[in-house]
């Protein structure tokens, strides 16, 4: 189980919650109970194929998954999951 | 629309003008509130970050995901939302480029701040879609 922290745009899918307590014992299994209970947020967050968008980092308190074993990173109760997306850019 | 308070306007404004002849770029903490017109996102606050670019800054920049995890924390602290992201086009317009486009996110206001000469010249906000292929101008005062 753990706490995900929604994104201000996102709290449109959530019922304006700006967390959401998911079950789960893995990044991978609190993300896809967080998808059911909020199935509009799904489209946000993965791509048709099942993929968390190339824009979506999650960090796992303050560790980006892709460090910790990604979508199998275990989750004890207490942890916070963040969604942070990649930003860049250039004039050219 | 997105309405940008005096002081960090300043901050902003200040921010790129420091940083010419390379883009810098930041957030913006506010809150959204409901009009009968729509909503209209009001930015108390905004935040420098540093551009982490590996390269050439005058025509580029980057965000650490960790600098927008501690903005999106320091803005729920504060009772306050992450509504926006904010970078320079140093001697450039401030349109929303292709590069910008590939590598927003459609959860945020961007603002785009030219700065000519190393003087603020005109800004901005662009609302980029889903799939990362258009962006939408969007109504900006300040
Ligand atoms: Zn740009």
């Amino acid at each position: 189980m753990a706490k995900v922290l929604i994104p201000t745009p996102l709290r449109q899918f959530t019922a304006k919650q700006d967390s959401v307590i998911a079950p789960g014992a893995t990044v991978g299994e609190v993300l896809a109970s967080l998808t059911t209970q909020f199935p509009d947020l799904r489209k946000q967050l993965f791509t048709d194929e099942g993929k968390v968008r190339s824009f979506v980092n999650v960090y796992l308190n303050d560790e980006d998954i892709r460090y910790i074993g990604k979508d199998a990173a275990p989750t004890a109760d207490g942890d916070t999951l963040s969604l942070v997306p990649s930003i860049a850019g250039g004039a050219r | 629309m997105i309405r940008i308070e005096t002081e960090p306007w300043a901050a902003m404004v200040a921010h790129a003008q420091a940083s010419y002849p390379n883009e810098c770029c930041g957030a913006m903490l506010g809150t959204t509130v409901s009009t009968p017109d729509g909503d209209t996102k009001v930015v108390h606050e905004a935040i420098a970050l540093q551009n982490a670019f590996e390269g050439a800054q005058a025509a580029r920049y980057e965000l650490r995901p960790e600098d927008l995890l501690a903005s999106d924390k320091a803005a729920r602290e504060r009772h306050m939302d992450l509504i926006g992201i904010y970078h320079s086009h140093p001697d450039c317009d401030a349109y929303f480029s292709t590069t910008d486009l590939q590598n927003s996110c459609p959860w945020y206001s961007f603002v785009v701040l030219s700065i000519q000469n190393g003087v603020f010249h005109h800004a901005n906000s662009w609302l980029p879609n889903f799939d990362q292929t258009e962006a939408a101008k969007e109504e900006l005062t300040y």
